[in-house]
């Protein structure tokens, strides 16, 4: 049964180990920045997996074989997050992938054109990108919106424009 | 003895890594690049734990696994708007 189990447990770390290395190749081979997430994606999802499998046969049902499973669980699940947002950033930062032309050429394609619905998005600015609008503007209007929400009503009426940067944040949102 | 090839296997991509965190042309790919060097040292540390027959190295692990995530998280945020963050966008808008 030990044997079995070492057996089962070679062949998870051998092959982890494979597509680890394999991702970390594809990361130095491949063109451009979204392919090369495509290849460390295989390295930190099958490489890491199996790697944990096998750690997880020699463990046994112990707390450690728990810590290894909360750090594959945990790793799984940021890795995804993360490289969604490597390749948002990437896009709103103006890089183009890399994608065949007729002639099966690889040239940098603006991806807008492909798919005109992600223009709307990439022209639109962000949540944050819009409520920094106030503090781009300067010390006085901030101090105007901080006296009309916060120092007294009273003010509110002898200065209507101080509401006016308040209302715009809430519309932007 | 196979936890040492498994060691080997990851070493190598380690050094792969770190290869384009050097050469990587955009801040991008060096970002990419470091998120796998993290990973990679992740997954020494649990191995080598197992080699040397004292799992408790995957306490560590577990503590560079949240440390792995913050850090490009936090760096992605830095290249996307040049800055941390403001107290006042903290009122606002947590996320």
């Amino acid at each position: 049964m030990a044997q079995v189990i070492d057996l089962l447990s070679w062949a998870a770390l051998l092959g982890g180990g494979f597509f680890y290395v394999v991702g970390a190749i594809g990361l130095n081979r491949m063109p451009d920045i979204f392919t090369r997430m495509h290849a460390v994606s295989v390295s930190e999802t099958l490489g890491v997996g199996l790697m944990t499998l096998g750690m997880l046969l020699q463990a046994g049902f112990t707390l450690v074989a728990v810590k290894l499973i909360i750090i594959v669980l945990v790793m799984w699940a940021t890795g995804a997050v993360a490289t969604h947002a490597l390749a948002r950033a990437a896009l709103h930062d103006g890089e183009k992938p890399l994608l065949a032309d007729a002639t099966g050429a690889l040239v940098p394609t603006d991806p807008v054109s492909l798919f005109p619905e992600l223009g709307v998005r990439l022209a639109t600015p962000l949540q944050s990108e819009v409520v920094e609008e106030p503090v781009e503007n300067g010390v006085p209007e901030d101090a105007e919106t901080l006296a009309g929400e916060g120092y007294g009503a009273e003010e509110e009426g002898a200065n209507p424009d101080a509401e006016e940067p308040d209302s715009a944040g809430k519309e932007g949102r | 003895m196979m936890f040492a090839a498994a060691i080997i296997a990851v070493l190598i991509a380690l050094t792969l890594a770190v290869a384009r965190a050097l050469a990587g042309p955009t801040a991008f790919d060096r970002l990419l690049a470091a998120n796998n060097i993290g990973t990679s040292a992740i997954m020494l540390l649990a191995l080598f734990g197992f080699m040397t027959g004292r799992p408790e190295f995957l306490d560590i692990g577990i503590t560079y696994v949240l440390l792995n995530m913050i850090g490009t998280l936090a760096v992605l945020k830095f290249f996307r708007y040049g800055a941390l963050g403001h107290a006042q966008d903290l009122d606002r808008d947590p996320g």
